[in-house]
């Protein structure tokens, strides 16, 4: 008799070298383990153990060999055992139950269990100690280190311990809040929750005092108390993640607020000026779409999660790309997604920052656990989906050390028409029944809507954490996409995010009026959750659909064929009431224009921040050369290939523009797929963001997140009528006049821009709130915010196979640069690197930045482009050295200076709207015939040879091609 | 000419497998496993079984294990015949995985799985191209084929075999695929023209009658020229090297 299973690995595992090599130990050894609740007699010991194993590659361990088979590997003494806490997503021990239970089918009796990891020393105390803290995250999981000898014991003594989610057995009364209480008391109740009987409170509702004063109006003029889950849906329901407050505020005198007059405005005016039927779908649905080719529309959408990636990195990143992808299926009838996105803005993982979010305790996690958890939550979100993510980066700076930035992005395609009917038009119709499918609910992520509006500190929940399950989503994905839509069997579809289903369904119901839901139906992880955590819970991987009474039964049973539940759990209704029952007692009923329209509209004053000057840095004195290499280097510029690599980009068949250009390797600015396989356009994908520029002038920093997306994508040989842009804005202390000013000005620089460009906004998401309060490691209390970040998608539509271009000159290609260079060294990655000089900040020019790119457009399709790569990050220099690396093909580059400015500013300035292309000699007639010569400058050309030439006027620099491949695919340190 | 391609619990590569299939000529349909399960049948219609690549059950507890297992419990007689009949059986990436931990392949002496498919030994998935050349084999997939660029895409690929029973595969002439590096030469293990560590090279394996192949890389990946990296400084036919491999089954069948 047992109650564990305990398998480990005959030869050491890819895992294990590498935690070997990191902590310079040879004697570490992994077991994966099963600890089950109850125990298991030899038969069902050796049936479960043969299914969950290999006998080629591992051992399982009994009570007779564990001592023998371990003690030959080595003399181990210290054990660190890891597990999930009680309620935390376990999706090895969902899997290992289905295996079972598929096996032993009707001798199957209900048990559970646990996953476990368990790593073993030969070392000291604080070996272990160390390895547990690089490989389990407290927040959501337990670590239990011991010696050896303990582990024999528990082994031969079934010691091992698998934790279930007890919760008190609660019965539940309908809960009334008073409201008619001091201003102080409401504003406890928005700060820390509602309070419980025994005086505890549930966690922040991130409602202000405003807000709590027009709930208790409202009630009073219908003369009753409200309840705890009217309360808890207002909050969610107006959270600044769901209602996006401060971007429909009235700022200053911009009454409207600033996402209507710049972002949606922009999009308005571009409409106008086009006349066409680009624009699909816009801001009202999950993602924004635009038309693909005459029969398919295109869908895009990027989120942020940003503060759950803080606590668990993984978990956090995992849930933002599965939850982005529910944003695809949620969009219209439902969206295939067929390729994710991703940006992380991170501290340098190699310095230790050593913050706490309590006075000398409760630190935050160490900066290379965030990056590479962040790193991984993507990569198994997206592997495990079959969705590929070609296209994505990474930025670092000081300033994201209190918080990560995580962006997640998803593209989906569906059909224009389904069944005749318009695709991306959807309506809940009254009578409809309310379909939950997919995961269950448990305690996780509750209040996550609320939570992401408030800054990080000590009281930031730990149940708002959530980790994805892939596979339950891809399970239920592929029957909505495969075998329900396109027979039209439900009228509407939503995911459910934040919030929960208080908000898919809230939202929903906004399309037949309003809705009844009877929240005992809702089918739960665990027992005994209140009425309201099940509300407002954030359990993954769920959609809501509505579906006509008379396909109910069919839809069911085809997500049951699948492995996938999906339970009815009320019905949308005509009448303009949100109610909610619990046990047949009603325990929410509100005026559905109250819900989402009655919250207090904020009013925002901005004030002209103080501008923070680049410290001066003595510039250091070393060769061009040198500097290249310092640059390439340097983790801004540097590959991002072990990226690249890790995340399946070829999934779907569809990678025809690869994130690894040139034979040599170069980590593309842009990524194309095509989608169809019986249609030669592509999806061309790019993105930038220069939170780098933010202090000095927000407005340009804009100007230049516009210019370097639309710009890539038209170097990738995009159609330029067919580019549209998100927006996502990622700001700091959003309640402080100068933040808020900066954000205006990002916002209206987001206006003139993109109408400049005629590309529209088609989606977007802010979050505003990206602080963290705490203490460093003297116990001094620290702020420390993120810069201002604007991150702006691209997405457009490829005409042809042959307008995609390539980073590769050949030999004998003439080398240009097409737009001016000024000397635009300030917050360049130059400055920071080699030494301030003083310069101006890069400007987009819009009116020169579109010449360059509507004649490149043309060149481009008539062939006379050879290769071409936008230029960015360290300017000229670092283009050409990219170019070099890519086609492992010598260039030569001649100083001859224009405009006055020095070697270093011509080659390092990071001026906007400037292309590098190459072109063969014999096009170079027909290239003057579209350019005139102020818009270019002729600069060398491809030798062929292994080297990079730069001429000056009295001296030749060179470098070795493979030696700047050196530097530019150096590991980034501590990742 | 009929092709069934298995799909369910992570199982992602379906649509394009199916694709490749049908642009060389056969007709063929994409089945849930558990349609299969409730009516084994079907198999009976179709000429060729593949299982493309995924993450069937998210790779937990091996890759491939658990629907290997699933499979076992539910439909490994029926399978087993097929893989004995004049009909053909490939497994790609998660399938290969699959199909190794069925046994279906080397299946050397008819017990449980030989061979196991292990942790890359750099400990990080691998999405890239790779080369590999067919060595040997007599299986119908490789008739006529020298080398191949293909991509992979995993985490768990590297093959482990016991040395005995690796003396018998090659005796037998099992193994299909091995990795090469830019010389056209067996990459003797090195990263990354073996992505994964695997011995001997060995990225694919076939049964004896050669009619079951279990490959890691994936042909339905590279169908197309632009498919391939860096195509466009390339001088290319319409078709990428995958494509020989789906045409041979047609050509077995013609």
């Amino acid at each position: 008799m047992t109650n564990t299973i305990q398998i480990l690995s005959i030869e050491k595992t890819g895992k294990e070298s590498s935690l070997q090599k990191e902590h310079n130990n040879k004697s570490i050894k992994i077991i994966d383990g099963y600890f089950f609740s109850t125990n298991l007699d030899d038969q069902k010991f050796t049936k479960i153990s043969k299914l969950i194993s290999n006998d080629v590659s591992q051992t399982i361990l009994t009570k007779k060999n564990v001592n023998k088979v371990l003690s030959s590997y080595s003399n181990f003494n210290w054990v660190v055992e890891i597990k999930f806490l009680p309620g935390v997503t376990d999706n090895i021990a969902t899997t290992v139950k289905e295996i079972i239970k598929d096996n032993l089918k009707s001798s199957f009796k209900s048990f559970e269990l646990g996953s476990t990891k368990i790593i073993l020393i030969k070392g000291r105390k604080e070996d272990i100690t160390k390895i547990s803290k690089n490989e389990a995250n407290p927040l959501i999981q337990t670590i239990k280190i011991y010696p050896f000898k303990k582990y024999l014991n528990n082994f031969k003594k079934n010691q091992f311990k698998i934790e279930k989610v007890k919760l008190p057995k609660k019965k539940y009364s309908k809960k009334e809040i008073n409201l008619d209480i001091s201003d102080h008391q409401l504003s406890l109740i928005g700060k820390l929750g509602i309070e419980e009987n025994d005086k505890s409170r549930r966690g922040t509702l991130g409602l202000d005092l405003e807000s709590l004063k027009a709930i208790r109006n409202y009630f009073s003029t219908i003369k009753r108390k409200p309840t705890d889950v009217e309360i808890e849906t207002l909050a969610q329901t107006w959270s600044e993640h769901c209602k996006h407050k401060i971007f429909s505020a009235k700022i200053d005198d911009i009454h409207e607020g600033i996402f209507k007059k710049y972002i949606k405005g922009a999009t308005e005016k571009i409409i106008q000026l086009r006349k066409d039927y680009f624009c699909v779908s816009l801001f009202t649905d999950n993602a924004g779409g635009i038309e693909f080719n005459k029969d398919w529309i295109i869908c895009h959408k990027v989120e942020t999660h940003n503060t759950p990636s803080a606590l668990d990195p993984f978990g956090g990143a995992i849930t933002g790309i599965v939850g982005v992808n529910r944003d695809c299926l949620g969009f219209g009838k439902g969206a295939k997604p067929i390729a994710n996105t991703y940006a992380y803005y991170l501290a340098d993982p190699n310095k230790n920052y050593q913050l706490y979010r309590q006075k000398n305790k409760d630190p935050m996690l160490p900066a290379n656990f965030i990056a590479k958890g962040i790193i991984s939550g993507v990569r198994v979100g997206g592997n495990c989906s079959g969705i590929p993510t070609p296209q994505g980066n990474v930025y670092f700076d000081d300033r994201f050390a209190g918080k990560p930035l995580v962006f997640c992005g998803t593209v989906g395609i569906i059909p224009k028409k389904i069944k005749g009917k318009l695709s991306h038009k959807k309506k809940a119709n009254p009578g409809d029944i309310i379909l939950m499918t997919g995961g269950r609910v448990g305690k996780d992520g509750i209040h996550g809507a609320t939570f992401s509006s408030e800054e990080l500190d000590p009281n930031s929940p730990v149940s708002a954490v959530q980790i994805g399950d892939p596979i339950t989503q891809k399970k239920m994905s592929d029957v909505i996409i495969r075998e329900l839509r396109d027979e039209n069997l439900y009228s509407s579809i939503t995911d459910n995010g934040a919030g929960g289903l208080s908000s898919s369904i809230g939202e929903m119901a906004k399309e037949s009026g309003g809705f009844i839901v009877n929240l005992e139906k809702v089918p739960l992880k665990y027992d005994g959750l209140y009425p309201w955590e099940i509300w407002v819970s954030e359990s993954q991987e769920r959609m809501t659909l509505a579906v006509p009474p008379k396909n109910v039964k069919k839809v069911i049973k085809r997500f049951n064929a699948r492995g996938v539940e999906a339970t009815i759990i009320g019905k949308f209704i005509k009448k303009e009431r949100a109610i909610v029952k619990y046990n047949k007692t009603e325990i929410l009923n509100l005026d559905m224009v109250f819900l989402h329209e009655g919250y207090p509209k904020l009013n925002l004053k901005t004030s002209f921040p103080k501008i923070k000057k680049e410290k001066k840095k003595i510039i250091k004195k070393s060769s061009l050369i040198d500097k290249l290499h310092k640059l390439l280097s340097s983790p801004n510029i540097v590959s991002k290939e072990f990226i690249a690599t890790q995340y399946d980009h070829e999934v779907q068949a569809t990678s025809i523009i690869k994130p690894l250009q040139g034979e040599g390797r170069v980590f593309g600015n842009a990524t194309a797929i095509k989608p169809l396989f019986d249609d030669e356009k592509s999806i061309a994908l790019s993105q930038a963001a220069y939170p780098q520029y933010a202090e000095t002038n927000p407005y340009d920093m804009a100007g230049c997140s516009i210019d370097t997306a639309y710009k890539n994508l038209i170097v990738s040989g995009a159609n330029s009528k067919k580019i549209a842009i998100l927006d996502n804005f990622c700001w700091c202390s959003s309640d402080e006049p100068d933040r808020l000013y900066q954000l205006k000005e990002a916002a209206k620089a987001c206006y003139d821009y993109a109408v400049a460009y005629k590309t529209p906004f088609i989606s977007g998401k802010d979050s505003m709130f990206n602080d963290f309060k705490g203490f460093d490691k003297t116990g001094k209390s620290v702020k420390i915010s993120i810069p201002p970040t604007l991150l702006i998608s691209s997405i457009g539509v490829v005409d042809k196979i042959s307008h995609l271009t390539k980073i590769t000159p050949d030999d004998g290609d003439i080398l240009l640069v097409l737009g001016a260079t000024l000397n635009e060294l300030q917050d360049s990655v130059y400055s920071k690197i080699i030494g301030y000089e003083r310069s101006k900040n890069p400007v987009v020019n819009s009116k020169d930045a579109l010449r360059t790119y509507r004649n490149f457009e043309k060149a481009n399709k008539l062939g006379i482009i050879n290769s071409a790569i936008g230029i960015d990050l360290g300017g000229l220099g670092i283009a050409v050295t990219k170019m070099a690396i890519a086609s492992k093909k010598g260039l030569t580059i001649d100083l001859k200076l224009k405009n006055k400015i020095s070697v270093d500013q011509f080659l390092f300035s990071e001026t906007q709207s400037r292309i590098l292309v190459s072109l063969k000699k014999n096009k170079l007639a027909n290239f003057k015939k579209i350019f005139k010569a102020s818009d270019y400058t002729i600069i060398g050309k491809c030798t062929g040879s292994n080297v990079i030439e730069f001429k000056d006027n009295k001296k030749i620099m060179r470098g070795k091609i493979s030696d700047f491949a050196k530097s530019y695919k150096q590991n980034i340190k501590g990742l | 000419m009929n092709v069934l391609v298995l799909s369910g619990y992570g199982i992602n590569c379906e649509n394009e497998t199916l694709h490749a299939f049908e642009v060389v000529g056969f007709k063929g349909k994409i089945i849930h496993i558990n349609d299969l399960i409730q009516n084994p049948k079907q198999l009976n219609n179709y000429q060729v079984f593949a299982i493309p690549g995924g993450f069937s059950y998210g790779d937990d507890t091996g890759s491939g294990n658990a629907m290997a297992k699933k499979i076992m419990t539910n439909l490994y007689d029926q399978l087993t015949d097929f893989s004995l009949k004049d009909k053909l059986i490939i497994g790609i990436c998660n399938g290969c995985q699959i199909l190794i931990n069925l046994g279906l392949v080397p299946s050397l002496n008819k017990k449980d799985p030989e061979v196991a498919l292990i942790e890359n030994k750099s400990g990080s998935y691998e999405c890239r191209w790779v080369d590999v050349r067919v060595s040997n084999s007599k299986s119908p997939w490789l008739e006529n084929i020298s080398t191949l660029n293909l991509p992979v895409a995993h985490q768990e690929g590297q093959f482990m075999i016991p040395i005995n029973l690796l003396k018998s595969i090659k005796a037998n002439n099992l193994i299909g695929l091995q990795y090469i590096n830019h010389h056209k030469k067996l990459a003797k293990g090195q990263f990354p023209f073996n992505p994964n560590g695997s011995k001997d090279d060995i990225a694919g394996l076939t049964n004896q009658n050669g009619n079951v192949l279990a490959m890691m890389p994936h042909p339905e990946r590279a169908f197309y020229h632009y498919h391939i990296p860096n195509w466009q400084s390339k001088n290319l036919n319409k078709f990428a090297d995958g494509y020989k491999i789906f045409m041979n089954a047609k050509k077995f069948f013609a």
